[in-house]
């Protein structure tokens, strides 16, 4: 079978595009703030350590009384002593001194040492890509307006055009203990697990992706788990140990018609041992010299119910059809000192997924085994497989290996050498019946590329060494 | 002129030597604050929570300068006046919704506003026209009380001899009371750490 070269090339890229958000979450506007250095939170940034996820979680708030250990000059907007004038006074509330704002910059480069490998077949034989060694810039925004109210946000400029990927507000503190019940509401990630999204040392974000409808060709923006979307969400953490999220979103819904797409998810999550989930009254890391490491078992799951509309495959005009998924998964994450093993999956239910719009499951699995060597260099591996089992055609499961090491060459610049080897067994299928590639993954440098061969049968199994990618970003 | 200069520092003798006995008879208090976080330290007083006796009143000043309260921080005594100052070239207005709230309404440039303070306590000043300021009157018992100096340290002069509760207020931290005895003529130190 003949496939043609511009259609693997463009579904290799838009995997690329679509296979995961952009990483956030290093902000040096919080190193400003707190005149503290990123090493307080992040291992590799944007990989939080245990302190680094307490202060995530408590929507960007130290322990304690947040503003005790800001540093930065602040402008008092309405005094402390106004809450007794209150309604006749604006609550109290402060502003930085200066915009508290932060920029950075990432991108990618792949070398490909099989010419024949799905992406250099596609490409002319290349044998490297720089196209995206500056894929992204980045202005961050973090900031506290009280001791309760926190704000959040990110732009990325790409290409593509400018996307505002985060834009929150976070109300702490709402009701009953502190951390109990905060309310996020904007732009952000929904809260799937009780780490933070950009919880890889080799990839981006924890948690693969999988585009169904992308993979199928139904939708150019198709819905995966993990992405920015509109959204409200109810979190909190219970007594230092337990952690929820519950929140609509609006999930993939950029079909011009606009229907409502009336997502909606749940979390909760358990953690034994090392750090308090909330930070609160911690003595510190038993060896000072190794903040990130901790004894520690943390378990989590998630339900996530999702519609996303795309256009009615050959009817014109357009028209919307709606895929309606549930996903239900967990996690679970273990830590010896600085070794971790992160690993975890989820199961994903489509009533209309497939080319020809019929139903499929879906499952991912995950597995990053780490290990802290130096505070600058973390070599990992990373495991990933996505199974489809649409009705009415074989099931087929592509895996993904990344084998890779972390660097930090300066605490705001890092570097990520890995090494990208995937394995099908299988492919999905066009409304033909034709075999079409893979998509998902967890990062733009370390995504699910394998497209059929000339004589790939739709059930062909074999592996390739996809690329070696360099992911290069700085912030400051 | 010899003789004039005689009598003069005959004269001059006489009243050292009567002023002497005087300052004897009361001690001082000294020593230093230390602060966590250290941000909160300018916002510290430290006092002695009950002294005999009465205390004429007296007339301090709080000026607004530059949209800011100057002194950041001042110690009266119960009864005394506080006349605010206004050397801005903008209107300000001072209220305090603290303890015994009062509101002086709007002044302009060169205008003053009088309060006098009867009830104990620390009072924040505000201003509506410009919610940023912030400063504090901290009202005590007796004359015996001290803002502490941008190092923490702080001195409490003329206080009679005897056996006194030294407390400190803080505008966000706190430290548990001290007991400290007074001896004319002597220096007593003490010294507290805050927190939350």
């Amino acid at each position: 079978m003949k496939l043609p070269i511009r259609f693997v090339l463009q579904l290799s890229l838009l995997a690329a595009v679509l296979s995961a958000p952009t990483p956030a979450g290093a902000i040096p506007a919080f190193a400003r703030k707190y005149e503290t250095s990123c090493l307080t939170c992040h291992v590799v940034y944007p990989r939080l350590n245990p302190f680094g996820e307490a202060f995530r979680r408590n929507g960007y708030r130290f322990p304690g009384v947040d503003s005790d250990a800001v540093k930065q000059a602040t402008i008092v907007m309405s005094q402390e002593a106004n809450k007794k004038t209150f309604p006749n006074s604006v609550w109290p509330s402060w502003i930085p001194a200066s915009v508290p704002i932060a920029i950075g910059f990432n991108g990618q480069a792949f070398g490909y040492p099989d010419k024949n490998a799905s992406v250099p077949r596609a490409n002319n034989g290349a044998q490297f890509v720089l196209d995206d060694l500056v894929a992204e810039g980045h202005i961050w925004a973090g900031a506290a307006v009280d001791d309760t109210i926190t704000l959040w946000g990110e732009l990325t400029f790409s290409s593509s055009g400018v996307d505002v990927e985060h834009a929150q507000v976070l109300l702490n503190d709402l009701l009953g203990p502190k951390h109990l019940v905060n309310v996020v509401v904007g732009r952000g990630f929904p809260t799937l697990t009780s780490f933070g999204p950009h919880s890889s040392f080799l990839g981006d974000i924890r948690m693969t992706n999988v585009p169904v409808t992308g993979i199928y060709g139904l939708s150019t923006d198709p819905f995966t788990l993990v992405d920015n979307y509109n959204g409200a969400e109810v979190t909190g953490v219970v007594r230092g140990r337990v952690d929820y999220s519950a929140g609509v979103s609006t999930g993939k819904n950029t079909f011009a018609t606009k229907f409502n797409s009336e997502n909606w998810y749940a979390h909760a999550g358990f953690k034994l041992g090392g750090m308090r989930l909330d930070g609160e009254g911690s003595p510190g890391p038993a060896n000072a010299m190794k903040p990130w490491a901790e004894t520690a078992v943390t378990v989590d799951g998630f339900v996530y119910h999702s519609r996303e509309y795309f256009p009615t495959p050959g009817v014109t005009p357009a028209s919307p059809t709606g895929n309606s998924s549930l996903s239900a998964g967990g996690a679970i994450r273990g830590q010896l000192g600085s070794l971790e093993l992160d690993l975890g999956g989820y199961d994903q239910k489509h009533d209309r997924a497939t080319a020809t719009l019929g139903s499929l499951h879906s499952d991912v699995e995950f597995a990053e085994l780490s290990y802290v060597l130096f505070p600058w260099m973390v070599p990992a591996v990373r495991v990933e497989r996505i199974g489809l089992r649409p009705s009415g055609a074989p099931d087929v499961y592509d895996v993904h290996i990344m084998p890779g090491i972390a660097f930090l060459l300066r605490a705001n610049i890092k570097a990520v050498l890995v090494g990208n080897i995937e394995t099908t067994h299988g492919f999905a299928l066009d409304a033909t019946g034709a075999p079409i590639p893979w998509m998902g993954g967890n990062a733009d440098w370390g995504n699910f590329v394998m497209a059929p061969r000339a004589t790939s049968a739709p059930t062909s199994s074999f592996g390739e060494f996809e690329s070696i990618a360099l992911f290069i970003a700085w912030a400051i | 002129m010899i003789r004039r200069l005689i009598a003069r520092t005959v004269v001059a003798s006489l009243c050292a030597a009567a002023a002497a006995p005087a300052l004897a008879q009361t001690g001082t208090i000294t020593g230093k604050v230390e602060a966590t976080p250290p941000k909160y330290l300018a916002e510290t007083v430290v006092y002695v929570k009950q002294a005999p006796g009465t205390f004429a009143p007296k007339t301090a000043a709080v000026d607004q300068k530059s949209l800011t309260f100057v002194p950041h921080v001042l110690v009266v005594t119960k009864g005394d006046t506080v006349k605010f100052l206004n050397h801005d070239n903008v209107a300000h207005n001072v209220y305090s919704p603290d303890v015994d709230a009062f509101n002086l309404g709007t002044f302009k440039q060169n205008e003053e506003r009088t309060h006098a303070f009867t009830k104990e306590g620390p009072y924040s000043l505000l201003c509506s026209i410009h919610p940023e300021m912030l400063g504090y009157v901290f009202v005590n018992q007796n004359p015996y009380a001290a803002a502490v100096d941008a190092k923490g340290t702080f001195t409490i002069k003329d206080v009679p001899p005897g056996t006194y509760k030294l407390e400190v207020w803080n505008s966000h931290l706190k430290a548990p009371e001290k007991t400290v005895t007074v001896a004319a003529g002597q220096t007593v130190t003490e010294s507290f750490a805050l927190k939350r």
